[in-house]
């Protein structure tokens, strides 16, 4: 049983943003050329102060400050531009830029949506962590500038839940910036809402920060992907092995392994910024990180790693070699962080990032979460990592308590988890047939229709209104 | 077929009108005229019926002379589309009966359906009933520790998560109306519920109970089991393990002294008045209950050899009764011959009444024999290995009186009585001059 109501799904992450129409099963507007939409949430941006800039992409209205020009999206962004510095509007999962968001959205609606924003419905979703003002702020944004019919926010956390067909549960969620432990009770996150100030811990150097505590049972470490590919590459400089990203290679020759690549630098290249080198180099080292990287069964030992397979790469610029230890040594950061060089002692691994959120939780609701330990975002699918988490979380789990992780095999449900389950939300009474437990969640309103607001409760109640029917 | 039909020139109806029937291949005019075919054709006298059957298995078709895929098989018949007029679909606006504003969206439906109702507004729920009270009725009845207040936030937070109480805690503002526990705000909330639904329903009003102290209690008992260290559960398990241990050594215990009291028991019986009136009952052993206090109440099984009761199967032959029953093992039956050639017996005597009687009589004592001498065998060995531990146990120079040991072997299955008796007994040596410590006596007394 579906309803189409033409509803589009937005969930914005560090690494990507996601889009579409809300009853598919991956973020993909049908009838579009480029299908999958999904852009990097990194963005160029240039400054000029020549005025009437020519169409390319997104011009904002004039005035005497200098013009901002937008560079969305893979294709622009990779061009190499003069003084082009690449940003992201997102600070700590929450939308700090708002000017940048709005243009975003502007161009999302514009070349991979295709329609008037007035016909859909949106249903986005935001980290666990948000402060109020932000989330009026975007209501706000979206009813006024948008003028969208209905609107709704949900929690990532809830809806990674969802599309994992549970409504109860604790969302472990470790995307490109932070890894994250959020329980969620019967498609509500607990936050216990209040906040701190003095509980949070500024980060001023990767792997240096420890885990912030946001309010008590949400936990997140900022040892995540990011984090990663920091790691591989401080790994491959302490090797000498020089970072060379695609742009700057106009030729190279196949070299044999370990010898010193030949290649050509690309000529004619504007002077770029060192934040737009600098994203190019990260995207480069994604690759690595994708391709090399494992997770050992258990806590790393130099001595048995070294028995296991190699892992053959070539670098952009035809530099190749066999990694084997480094495959191990750098992940093992994530579930051990005393092996981060230059860590402090408070920092903690993935496992006891889930134990600690768990241990705040009550009592009573506590068997139902160790039942379901869910394992979605895109860092997860490093090799090894469920298997490996299961481990350190069965030797920490209490006698009295049932542990079971849930993960989905395929690769597209963990990268798109909270998208995956926004989609089955927002087209309503399909939820019927993901799972009884989400029913229950409904219990009030019955559909989901009942729990958009409508702009006319907007009209009426303005932006406040969010917090009253946006759990 | 129809071609065949054609070169035949043989007349065939107009093709039939295509109807929905026809499309889905559910015809109820073919079903009809086979059913009518069935009726006609008859199992030819003297075929049997599975043969039959294997021939006229599916639809009572003739068999195929050749192969041919034309047959329906499991295969769906491609349907005839585009033969029937469009139902066209439109985007049209709807208004979901559950909403209170005049909503907006749009949706995909058949023209067809446009006047209908919204088809989901059937899965809207009834809100939960939260109750609600008015200024006298909470002065009257529902005055409590809690505040006017927090009262109401607490109502207004139960309406708005439908008694999740979990996320009630959860969302609770500690700064404005103080930090609650959950089994707080569920006391208050029932309470309130009861008060109200007496004093409006009257007093045989069903009411929630709610024990708040005992859910506080058992909370604190899951925290504490949750909180358990590593090592506090591992002594659980060695403390649990051994506990096992120990009650299955006991029972073993106990088994042995059962099998040993049996023995001696019947030893005791058979060496005695018993005798006689086994003769006159026959092979089959009989127990009279003893007048000792040691076995009153326990019945025992003869520790002989059992010989069936001939009796009721008809007419046998007397050596029969002599036969070893199949219950006496291997190593039985050899001890019995090996005795009876000691003895000078023939294995296989003559079978007169007397003869039978006494031959299965002595075999029986002779398996009595035996198994005394075995128990002994036993008794003596664990006497000696238990003298070896206490010797190792116990500083040398004290001695153990053997007939200690014995008592002790002895008494393992006494009851009471007997047991003081050696525990006297026992400290009477201590008194004489054997130095006892106090540790052998209480393993005395557990014994």
């Amino acid at each position: 049983m579906t309803d189409e109501v033409g509803a589009l799904v937005f969930d914005m992450g560090h690494y990507s943003i996601r889009a579409g129409y809300a009853g598919e099963d991956s973020p993909k507007i049908p009838r579009c050329c480029v299908c999958q939409a999904e852009i990097p949430s990194t963005y160029g941006v240039t400054e000029e102060v020549t005025n009437g800039g020519v169409g390319e992409p997104m011009d904002m209205d004039g005035g005497p400050a200098p013009q901002k020009k937008y560079f969305f999206d893979t294709n622009s962004l990779h061009v190499a531009k003069r003084g082009m510095e690449a940003v992201t509007f997102l600070k700590d999962g929450m939308i700090e830029d708002w000017d940048a968001f709005e243009k975003s959205l502007d161009y999302l609606y514009e070349k991979h949506i295709r329609s008037d924003p007035h016909l859909h419905p949106v249903l986005m979703s935001e980290v666990s962590w948000n402060t109020r003002a932000k989330r009026e702020k975007l209501t706000e944004l979206m009813f006024e500038k948008y003028n969208i019919p209905a609107f709704y926010l949900v929690k990532n956390a809830v809806l990674a839940a969802f599309a994992n067909g549970r409504s109860t549960g604790l969302i472990l969620d470790s995307g490109a910036s932070q890894t994250s432990a959020v329980p969620v009770h019967d498609g509500y996150v607990l936050t216990q809402a209040i906040v701190q100030p003095h509980q949070r811990v500024q980060i001023t150097k990767w792997g240096s920060g420890r885990f912030w505590c946001m309010g008590a049972a949400v936990v997140k470490i900022p040892l995540a992907g990011d984090f990663l590919t920091h790691q591989c590459k401080l790994v491959l400089e302490e090797n000498n092995i020089e970072l060379v990203p695609p742009y700057l290679i106009a030729a190279k020759d196949a070299v044999k392994d370990l010898e010193a690549p030949r290649w050509t630098r690309k000529s004619g290249l504007p002077e770029v910024t060192k934040s737009w080198h600098s994203y190019m180099v990260k995207e480069m080292l994604q690759d690595f990180q994708s391709t090399v990287l494992q997770v050992s069964d258990s806590p790393y030992d130099k001595e048995s790693v070294e028995n296991m397979p190699t892992v053959h790469y070539e670098l952009p610029n035809g530099y190749n070699q066999d990694f084997g230890v480094e495959r191990f040594h750098i992940p093992e950061g994530l579930f051990d962080p005393t092996t981060i060089k230059g860590a402090s002692a408070s920092t903690i691994g993935v496992a006891q990032v889930v134990t600690t959120s768990l241990g705040m939780c009550d009592i009573d609701v506590r068997p139902s979460l160790y039942g379901s330990v869910i394992v979605t975002g895109g860092n997860t699918l490093l090799q090894g990592f469920t298997d490996r988490l299961n481990r350190d979380l069965s030797a920490k789990t209490p006698p009295s308590m049932r542990l079971k992780i849930i993960s989905s095999n395929a690769n597209t449900e963990r990268r798109y988890g909270a998208w995956i389950g926004g989609s089955i939300l927002a087209s309503l009474v399909q939820v019927y047939e993901v799972s009884p437990n989400l029913v229950l969640w409904m219990g009030k309103q019955g559909t989901f229709q009942q729990m958009w607001i409508s702009k006319q409760e907007y009209d009426e109640g303005g932006k406040s209104q969010v917090d009253r029917k946006c759990p | 077929m129809s071609d065949v039909l054609d070169i035949l020139s043989v007349d065939r109806p107009s093709t039939p009108e295509v109807t929905k029937e026809s499309i889905l291949g559910t015809d109820g005019k073919k079903k009809r005229k086979r059913l009518l075919d069935v009726s006609s054709f008859k199992r030819p006298e003297g075929m049997h019926r599975e043969l039959y059957a294997l021939l006229y298995a599916d639809h009572r078709d003739p068999p195929p002379l050749m192969s041919t895929d034309t047959g329906q098989g499991y295969k769906q018949v491609k349907a005839k589309l585009g033969l029937k007029k469009v139902r066209p679909w439109k985007w049209m606006p709807f208004t979901n009966p559950a909403r209170k504003d005049a909503i907006f969206l749009c949706h995909w439906r058949r023209v067809a359906d446009e006047s209908k109702d919204y088809p989901f507004a059937r899965f809207n729920k009834v809100t939960i009933q939260i109750p609600t009270y008015t200024d006298t009725e909470y002065q009257q009845l529902l005055s409590d520790t809690w505040s006017r207040a927090d009262t109401d936030y607490l109502m207004e937070m139960c309406k708005q998560y439908d008694q999740r109480f979990v996320i009630i805690h959860d969302r609770w503002d500690k700064t404005a109306h103080g930090d609650r526990s959950i089994e707080d705000m569920k006391e208050r909330y029932y309470s309130i519920c009861n008060a109200l639904a007496r004093a409006r329903g009257g007093p045989d009003v069903a009411v929630r109970a709610y024990d708040a102290d005992h859910e506080r209690r058992r909370k604190d008992q899951l925290n504490k089991l949750y909180h358990r260290t590593q090592e506090q559960v591992e002594e659980e398990q060695t403390l649990l393990s051994e506990l096992r241990k120990i009650e299955q050594r006991k029972r073993e215990r106990e088994k042995k002294t059962q099998d040993l009291q049996k023995l001696i028991t019947a030893a005791d019986s058979s060496s005695t008045e018993s005798r006689k009136t086994e003769k006159k009952g026959g092979p089959k052993k009989r127990f009279p209950i003893h007048k000792n206090a040691r076995t009153e109440g326990t019945p025992l099984e003869s520790t002989g050899i059992k010989f069936p009761d001939v009796k009721s199967c008809g007419v046998s032959l007397r050596s029969h009764r002599m036969k070893l029953p199949t219950t006496v093992g291997q190593r039985k039956t050899k001890t019995i011959e090996q005795l009876l050639q000691e003895l000078g017996i023939d294995l296989n005597p003559m079978p007169t009444e007397e003869m039978s009687l006494h031959f299965n009589e002595l075999r029986s004592d002779m398996v009595l024999l035996y198994e005394l001498k075995l128990a002994l065998a036993t008794c003596e060995f664990e006497l000696q290995t238990l003298r070896h531990q206490y010797e190792a146990l116990a500083p040398p120079g004290k001695v153990i009186l053997s007939n200690w040991s014995l008592l002790l072997s002895l008494s393992e299955d006494t009851p009471g009585p007997a047991q003081e008796i050696l525990v006297v007994k026992l400290s009477f040596y201590d008194f004489r001059d054997h130095k006892v410590d106090c540790d052998f006596i209480n393993s005395c007394v557990l014994f």
